[in-house]
């Protein structure tokens, strides 16, 4: 008997997988049945979703950006002081004086912005393939309210290296918060913290980016992915008869 | 609203009634495609930020105003929007509306018929493609005119349609203060709200569009202006905000 062989045969390894590699159907089904993490999946799904042309797995790729984000994000926040003006030469020391410290918050700048184009695709795929029909209607809605956190997400974080890119692009956008009708000044005090962008601003918003925001997109994203299996797993399509004219689930669009 | 005329037609592979689908085990072959997208996605982005720096200027100087300032790239549509109407309008109330509009769409299309297929039905890509260029055909012109059209008598370095009807009411003798909301507010909201309107119009006399592909036209509008004046801010706006090629435009200084 091999090492491996003999290693899957001790105590430790069947406590922590519970059925052999799936290589049988059921198996195939344990295997989905037992992890938490697979167990988002069902455990067949339609032959036509599977198709990567069918989703472009663009889904799958926002929470890969959200892991990796998390990932690199808890890393620089080692690194990182949310104060004017140490806050910009944390990040100068950061690339010059941590080891993997330039690839780090590269990877969370690129990922970023990885982040905002994938689930702009994925919202852009899930409307052209007509996803959001019922019963989805309100897991598309989600959706939405995940696209604006995902953009505000990465708008909070422009501005936490307090250079001049992040300190005039956030000028720029947040002039536009501010002249809000009726509520302008309340927006305005309640984003900036003041009348202009300052220490106070810093601060609200690096809690806003590290985890006001990330919970919230945790929260949702449960929903979000909850209510894919609840409401009919991945989309198909719906049988109906050509000859009836009519949606035998729906009445038809007057 | 819309009449559906004609049957409901499928562009992709059709389910029958009673007809079963095809199931396939998740493991492997959703999972072996999960994993490979993470690794090549992993892949990618270790090689870009091994390769390429992500930006670190001065330190912040806010007596120092960069010329131009711009917001981050999925901004830049509305900072676009900026340049031609009223600021709460372009910043506030738009994207407002485009979130909420975006968040109904399901509740206008109740018809389940449709889903699961890219497009929907054989209309959905003829539709699309119209959708896309008359948007930005429309768009285009817009900014370029906005940008280039002035009158001899008009003031100095001002340009396009607002401060023209401004000018002109206030040559009239009306008081700006009466005047100066024709051109920032009223004219760019009949414009914002024509546009699609006359869009769905078209595709309902062109291609007597269900409401379904209504939709379809109606993202394809709001998808392809994201894009197009993303694209203009990005690349084609200048020192000052000045329109220019991509080749002028220098960092900002």
């Amino acid at each position: 008997m091999g090492l491996w062989a003999k290693f899957k045969n001790t105590t430790l390894y069947k406590s922590i997988y519970r059925n052999e590699y799936p290589d049988t159907p059921r198996n195939q089904v344990l295997v989905i049945l037992n992890s938490v993490v697979l167990h988002l999946h069902p455990v067949k799904l339609p032959r036509r979703a599977v198709r990567v042309s069918y989703t472009w797995g663009l889904g799958g790729l926002s929470l890969l950006m959200f892991l990796i984000l998390t990932i690199t994000g808890v890393w620089l926040m080692f690194y990182y002081v949310p104060a004017v003006p140490d806050a910009y030469f944390s990040m100068k020391l950061l690339e010059t004086n941590v080891i993997f410290g330039a690839f780090a918050r590269n990877m969370h700048r690129w990922a970023a912005h990885a982040m905002v184009i994938a689930v702009w695709l994925h919202m852009t795929r899930v409307f052209y393939t007509g996803s959001y029909k019922p019963p989805r209607e309100f897991n598309w809605v989600i959706g939405v309210v995940l696209f604006l956190i995902t953009v505000l997400l990465s708008f909070t974080g422009y501005l936490l290296p307090w250079d001049q890119l992040a300190y005039w692009a956030i000028q720029v956008g947040s002039n536009m918060a501010k002249v809000s009708p009726v509520v302008g000044t309340y927006v305005q005090m309640a984003l900036l913290g003041g009348y202009d962008i300052g220490p106070a601003t810093l601060i609200r918003w690096y809690t806003a980016h590290v985890i006001l925001l990330p919970l919230a997109a945790i929260v949702l994203m449960a929903m979000h992915f909850w209510r894919i299996r609840k409401d009919g797993g991945i989309s198909t399509p719906i049988p109906y008869d050509e000859d009836g004219e009519t949606d035998p689930l729906n009445e038809p669009a007057k | 609203m819309a009449e559906t005329t004609e049957k409901y037609q499928q562009a992709g592979p059709k389910v029958q009634p009673g007809q079963k689908e095809e199931m396939v085990y998740t493991w492997p072959y959703l999972v072996s495609i999960e994993a490979i997208m993470a690794i090549m996605m992993i892949a990618a982005l270790t090689f870009m930020s091994t390769f390429i720096n992500a930006p670190l200027l001065d330190l912040a100087n806010p007596d120092k105003t960069p010329n131009p300032a711009k917001a981050p790239w999925y901004f830049l549509g509305l900072q676009e929007l900026l340049l031609h109407m009223d600021p709460a309008l372009a910043g506030v109330v738009v994207p407002t509306a485009a979130l909420i509009l975006l968040g109904m769409i399901p509740y206008f299309d109740r018809d389940r018929r449709g889903t699961g297929i890219w497009f929907s039905t054989k209309k959905g890509v003829p539709i699309t493609v119209f959708s896309a260029i008359y948007t930005a055909v429309i768009e285009i012109a817009l900014v370029v005119f906005d940008e280039f059209f002035r009158l001899p008598w008009m003031t100095e370095g001002s340009h396009g349609i607002s401060p023209f009807i401004t000018e002109g009411l206030m040559g009239m003798g009306m008081a700006r203060e009466y005047v100066s909301w024709i051109g920032q507010i009223f004219i760019p909201l009949v414009l914002m709200v024509a546009i699609p309107w006359i869009l769905v119009v078209l595709v309902k006399r062109r291609y007597k569009a269900n409401m379904r592909e209504i939709m379809i036209a109606l993202y394809s509008f709001y998808f392809t202006s994201f894009i197009v004046l993303s694209a203009i801010g990005t690349f084609f706006r200048g020192e000052s905000m000045h329109l220019m090629w991509p080749w002028e435009v220098k960092p900002p200084h």
